[in-house]
């Protein structure tokens, strides 16, 4: 495109300088105080942050939620996507539409949705009652589950939107094949519709477990101090105790959790092809 | 001659016009009711001062923060605080010691207002009751120790620890079970025995009035300022009167040391401090007043922290104590609370 590699550099050093002058020195400069202590290099905030038991408590609830939201995505969006695919082009769009409307609504807007929904008098307590499944409402709120429903809501659009681009590039006659030589449908899915449509996982997956980790409004209204997740506990230790050696720490697992989970579902994806 | 006049006359104008425009007086004060706070006291300050207010707001830890690290030349003149925030920068040299015959003011304040953290590193200027906000037709609150009791399990919403409210609730709680000590080892394990009959742990009183209008939780600690957003509710909701008493909070004014505007501050704190300010402020339910001569109608009053006999009963945690066991409280709320 360019006649020599010097052009292609210039065009690209504004956007180098920017991104480096204002994202990467400054999240570098935060990042490094978490592998220091009294002025020197050491590891040692990591250890004493690992030693207590409530870190631990947060990392692995984190870690947990993540892996779940992004697991049933997974599975809800490969069914979604599915029939969004063998839908005819006018009412693919509509219901493309439908789903990622929720994304251009406020995160706010929606999690608090969740609080009248999952409320004592919301509409999920008022039918656990009414159908006799316990005799006064239960208590949702504030609970991993509330957590892990308001998390699947906010990202499972960005899993469905991957899995459908990568099953539009799915070979028409690949699963009716499968079909006439006699699959199962598990088999089908498996073996075929899986391996061709892995990037596609890839890409969601990532989105959607890197999202739920990081994701900050949804685990402070459903969850409160009473779930804490890694990034409620780094809000938590800048705003009240402000802590930013301990907030550099949360923040770095957080960065490191995020690029792992990607490398691993590559790695899956490529071990599995 | 008539010209070099004429010049001289126009630059002296102007030198006092810039004079004015210079005149800058900085403070750092909670978000809260901002506007109306520009209302009832910026703005009609700033036109008997002539001079400019810079208004710096955000959380207690911000605000702090900015003022250590601009210790060396200060940014911030004037702040206001809870009084143990006010101790703690206190503590390590921040603030300046206040020559309260440039407030006159200050002799009106209610006694515990005039040198809440010692030395007259501080002047309160606000009160605020805490008690228990309850729903009437549900259940009856005489004690703090009816927010661990069955009668509002899995109904009862506590402060969380790191908020102001948490370390009053404690206080409490401690003198309702009988534990004794300022380490609250006890009353923090007896909420972690039972934190699963409690809805949550809130931040904000505005958090806990939309759970309270949800009927999610029916009975909860809160300070008095909040009380309006129950006062006129769907619900009937209650301000409890705990056998043990009602606690409370005061909120200082403080000056930054070294800042060199310290005329302009104390000509802000004394307006601020006055009858006619402090009647203000409580009439417009923004604050309840620490200057003694203050009198609003009973509606008013109703709203807010008000009168001495009140004042004098809250039972007060000791800012010194608060920080010094302000970690220590963390730590174990985080290992048998919130774990």
């Amino acid at each position: 495109m360019f006649q020599n590699q010097r052009e292609g550099l210039a065009l690209a050093l504004p956007a180098a300088i920017f991104t480096a002058a204002l994202f990467l020195l400054p999240v570098g400069i935060l990042l490094s105080e978490a592998f220091k202590v009294d002025g020197s290099w050491s590891l040692q905030g990591y250890i004493d942050f690992a030693s207590k038991p409530l870190n631990q408590v947060v990392f692995l609830r984190t870690l947990k939620l993540g892996f779940l939201v992004a697991l049933v995505s997974a599975v809800i969006g490969y069914a979604c996507a599915f029939c969004i695919v063998n839908l005819d082009g006018k009412h693919r769009g509509r219901v493309f539409g439908l789903i990622v409307l929720p994304l251009m609504i406020s995160p706010v807007a929606r999690t608090y949705a969740w609080i009248v929904i999952l409320g004592r008098t919301g509409i999920v307590n008022d039918a656990i009652v009414g159908l006799g499944l316990s005799e006064t409402p239960i208590r949702l709120l504030f609970t991993e589950t509330a957590v892990f429903l308001g998390l699947l809501q906010l990202f499972m659009p960005l899993m469905i939107i991957s899995l459908v681009s990568a099953m539009e590039n799915l070979p028409k006659d690949a699963v009716p094949a499968a079909r006439v030589l006699g699959a199962k449908w598990l088999q089908v899915f498996t073996r075929v519709i899986l391996p061709l449509t892995k990037d596609g996982l890839v890409l969601g997956g990532t989105l959607v477990f890197t999202g739920s980790l990081t994701a900050y409004i949804t685990p402070a209204i459903l969850g409160g101090s009473k779930v804490l997740m890694l990034e409620t506990l780094l809000y938590q230790r800048v705003n009240v105790a402000n802590d930013f050696v301990s907030a550099g720490i949360i923040a770095t697992i957080l960065i490191v959790m995020s690029f792992g989970a990607n490398i691993l579902l590559k790695r899956i994806s490529s071990a599995r092809s | 001659m008539k010209y070099l006049l004429a010049l001289s006359t126009a630059l002296c104008l102007m030198a006092g016009a810039a004079q004015a425009a210079d005149k800058k007086l900085t403070i750092s004060v909670y978000s809260f009711a901002q506007d109306a706070f520009k209302k009832a006291l910026y703005d009609p300050f700033e036109k008997i001062c002539g001079c400019e207010i810079v208004v710096e707001t955000g959380n207690s830890v911000e605000r702090m923060a900015k003022i250590e690290a601009n210790a060396a030349n200060p940014v911030v003149d004037m702040a206001v605080m809870s009084s143990h925030d006010a101790l703690a920068l206190a503590r390590k040299g921040l603030l300046q010691s206040l020559d309260v015959s440039k407030i006159p003011s200050h002799a009106d304040l209610y006694k515990s207002a005039q040198d809440p953290i010692g030395n007259l590193m501080a002047v309160g200027y606000g009160f605020y009751a805490t008690s228990i906000v309850y729903r009437s037709d549900l259940v009856t609150i005489d004690s703090w120790a009816d927010l661990l009791s069955d009668k509002v399990k899995g109904r009862v919403a506590l402060p969380n620890i790191t908020g102001t409210q948490g370390p009053l609730t404690l206080h409490m709680l401690s003198k309702a079970l009988g534990n004794e000590g300022i380490d609250f080892t006890k009353t923090i394990d007896a909420i972690g025995e039972k934190k699963d009959d409690i809805v949550t742990f809130y931040g904000r009183s505005s958090q806990l009035a939309q759970l309270m209008l949800q009927e999610e939780v029916i009975a909860a600690p809160v300070g008095r300022f909040a009380w309006s957003r129950f006062s006129g509710a769907k619900f009937p909701f209650k301000w409890a009167e705990p056998k043990e008493g009602q606690t409370g909070g005061m909120n200082v004014m403080l000056m930054t040391k070294g800042n060199g505007n310290e005329e302009l501050a104390y000509q802000f704190m004394e307006y601020w401090l006055s009858n006619e300010t402090q009647t203000r402020i409580a009439e417009l339910k923004l604050d309840s007043p620490a200057n003694s001569k203050v009198i609003v109608s009973d509606e008013i009053a109703e709203s807010l922290t008000y009168g001495g006999e009140l004042i004098n009963s809250l039972n007060m945690l000791d800012s010194g104590a608060i920080i010094d066991n302000r970690d220590g409280w963390v730590d174990r709320w985080n290992e048998k609370v919130v774990n």
